[in-house]
């Protein structure tokens, strides 16, 4: 795993763009291709990319694999406490109008919630499954 | 002149999908599949100016990202079966 210098320096230099590209991807996905699900697999490729060039043991002291579990609890945590709590405010599920003063700010602010809810939750599940598969020595 | 680059993209992509059919070893397999996935960014470009849509580059990066990490992992699952002895793997890879 140590030897192929190429593949990890490479990596070494891809890895914080596709990260970054990610976060554009998350946070610009109200204005363009994008959205949270595709942040989350682009989060979860770097960090795949991460395992493949390093080992997966030094991925799994990056991102302990007990912590993907509840991450992945907590963007559906996110995304469902959202609709309550527009609930709670006097409206419809999911009605972000009343999350600010005026209704189209609470909308952008609701969908920039739900997404991040969303990608959160990708990126968590989509390392599960990879360290699930990659952890299984036969 | 644009549509001329996207028939000419299509076409070095059947030859590179004839190469991955046909390629006697497993690198020349992978080889084009890479090619493959280069051509497709190349593609989505073009086709994304060809439409008046310069946000598909971001679809393109998106896909050029993604190409580079699955070559990467189907490379490193070929060395791995080539560096373990084969247990039960009759077709010849």
């Amino acid at each position: 795993m140590n030897d192929d210098i190429v593949l990890t320096v490479i990596g070494k230099l891809l890895i914080p763009f596709i990260l970054l590209f990610a976060l554009y991807v998350q946070f610009h996905g109200d204005f363009g291709p994008g959205g949270g699900f595709q942040a989350g697999v682009l989060f979860a490729a770097g960090i795949i990319l991460y395992a493949l060039t390093n080992g997966t043991a030094a991925a799994m002291r990056l991102i302990p694999p007990g912590l993907l579990a509840p991450l992945a609890a907590l963007g559906v945590l996110l995304y469902g406490g959202v609709g309550v709590a527009t609930m709670l405010l006097g409206r419809h599920f999911l009605n972000y109008s009343v999350l600010a003063q005026d209704a189209v700010h609470g909308q952008h602010y609701g969908i920039l919630l739900i997404e991040l809810g969303v990608g959160i939750t990708v990126a968590a599940v989509m390392l599960l499954i990879f360290f699930a598969f990659t952890s299984r020595e036969d | 002149m644009l549509a001329a680059a996207a028939v000419g993209i299509l076409v070095v992509m059947a030859l590179a999908l004839v190469r991955a059919f046909r390629g006697p070893s497993i690198c020349d397999r992978i080889l084009a599949v890479n090619m493959i996935g280069t051509k497709t960014v190349l593609l989505i470009a073009v086709y994304g100016f060809l439409s008046g849509r310069p946000d598909f580059l971001d679809i393109a990066i998106t896909y050029a990202l993604i190409n580079f990490v699955g070559v990467i992992a189907a490379l490193k699952f070929i060395e791995r079966i080539a560096a373990s002895p084969p247990p039960t793997r009759p077709e010849e890879l």
